[in-house]
């Protein structure tokens, strides 16, 4: 009987649209930060274990297995309670959610940089190492600069889920915009407006960096 | 505070003794988890078809996959089992609505791996086929969909691994999963660094065991080409 004289009342999106906006902006610069830590753990990680060297290689593959294995919701409780109890590290939700998107991240951007590394050819390596290029200028001059264009679009993806997956932080008490429709579904109860609202503004924001990685990837073609 | 933090000894007696609590929200996670992928493997098939009739058509299943992708499983849940239930009455169980999300959320997925899988079987085929008489249906259903489903299949088992990870959300809004299980002991034992440590080691055995059979299933659908 209540469901059928729900009123819908947009004006509880409307009237606080800037505090849905701050929300959102809260899940973006928290995914740009993940994103930006992912990457370069995932960088290091890809160069450890596309050293030829077994005792680097063999734990940078563990370490991608366990973090693309271990699901993020559960990463960010073991993260933000587990590790908390037993180091008395207490780390802000904030740093949680952070270290939580950069750790599942890195596992897939290790993954993506390997794949860029071991698509540019040999001798590509060989010929800059044999004009006498030392081992660092090789990779800063030669390589990553190849590798670059090759991991650009499956990078923006990663982005894409990390920037989903930033939703989360609502279940750690993060004020962003999940936390913010949570908080007046419970006080006003209109869960359709608010979460029809957050939906709406996810799925813009996820369109608008996919359309970004497409552009970039067309830019960045060689042919 | 210090000494408590000091006195901290682990204690991983907690985990048998809540052993069958436990095995209880695995088998909710796996019932979850096999549901979601049987619908959306279905589900994908169909909007991949959609999306690939020329014109308006193809251009909603096209919109499908934009739209469905953009959203996170939390706030899918949040939207399905709170937002539609309040505003038109559908008043899901906890579990289906669990459902439902993982369905619409990894369909649009798969309905991407189906695609570029049956894109990518040579167009020579579906000719060939054609000019033997073979309907379009009896073309798809005979010579394309048996090839390109041996393209498609390790990725869309690659999904069901997303599919295993992403069910632990649906302990948010109360489905007796692996995950709820465990915030349920962590709250009586207090022990969240043992159970959660616990419980990352079984989505992890979960997800390994799938992504070997994935890679497996590869190598033999592979072996016709060796």
């Amino acid at each position: 009987m209540i469901a059928l004289a729900y009123q819908f009342d947009w004006r509880v999106v409307t009237d606080r649209w800037p505090q849905f906006v701050a929300g959102a902006w809260v899940d973006l610069w928290v995914a740009v930060v993940g994103f930006s830590l992912a990457c370069a753990i995932g960088l290091v990680n890809a160069l450890l274990r596309t050293s030829g060297m077994r005792a680097l290689s063999v734990p940078s593959f563990l370490y991608v297995q366990v973090m693309r294995g271990v699901p993020l919701y559960v990463m960010l409780v073991w993260i933000y309670f587990g590790v908390a109890n037993i180091t008395g590290i207490t780390f802000t939700s904030f740093q949680a959610i952070i270290i939580t998107l950069a750790l599942t991240g890195s596992g897939y951007t290790t993954e993506i940089f390997r794949a860029g590394l071991s698509a540019i050819d040999r001798g590509q390596m060989e010929a800059a190492r044999s004009i006498g290029l030392s081992r660092v200028h090789t990779y800063g001059h030669v390589v990553l600069p190849q590798a670059f264009r090759i991991v650009v679009p499956p990078l923006g993806n990663t982005f894409v889920g990390l920037l989903k997956g930033a939703t989360i932080m609502a279940v750690i008490a993060v004020p962003d915009m999940v936390f913010l429709a949570n908080e007046l579904n419970v006080t006003l109860f209109t869960p359709f407006e608010v979460f029809a609202a957050v939906a709406g503004i996810l799925v813009v924001l996820v369109l608008f960096f996919s359309a970004l990685v497409y552009l970039l990837e067309r830019r960045l073609r060689i042919v | 505070m210090t000494a408590l933090l000091l006195a901290y000894s682990y204690d991983w007696s907690v985990i048998p003794r809540s052993a069958a609590f436990l095995e209880r929200g695995l088998l909710v996670t796996i019932r979850i988890a096999l549901l979601s992928v049987a619908f959306s493997l279905v589900l994908g098939l169909v909007v991949a078809l959609i999306r690939m009739v020329p014109g308006p058509i193809g251009l909603i299943g096209f919109l499908y996959i934009q739209v469905f992708r953009a959203l996170s499983l939390y706030v899918y849940i949040l939207f399905i089992y709170f937002g539609i239930a309040a505003a038109i009455g559908l008043n899901l169980d906890p579990i289906p609505a669990g459902v439902v999300s993982l369905t619409l959320l990894n369909s649009a997925y798969m309905a991407e791996i189906y695609r570029s899988a049956i894109q990518a079987i040579d167009p020579g085929q579906r000719e060939a086929a054609r000019s033997l008489g073979l309907g379009g249906i009896g073309t798809f259903v005979n010579v394309v969909f048996p090839q390109a489903w041996r393209i498609a299949l390790p990725s869309l088992v690659n999904q069901f691994t997303d599919i295993i990870k992403d069910s632990s959300v649906v302990a948010l809004i109360g489905v007796p999963d692996l995950m709820y299980q465990t915030i349920e002991r962590v709250s009586f034992y207090h022990r969240p660094f043992e159970f959660y440590t616990t419980v990352a080691g079984i989505y992890l055995v979960m997800v390994v065991i799938v992504a070997q059979l994935a890679a497996r299933l590869e190598r033999r659908l592979q072996r016709h080409l060796a």
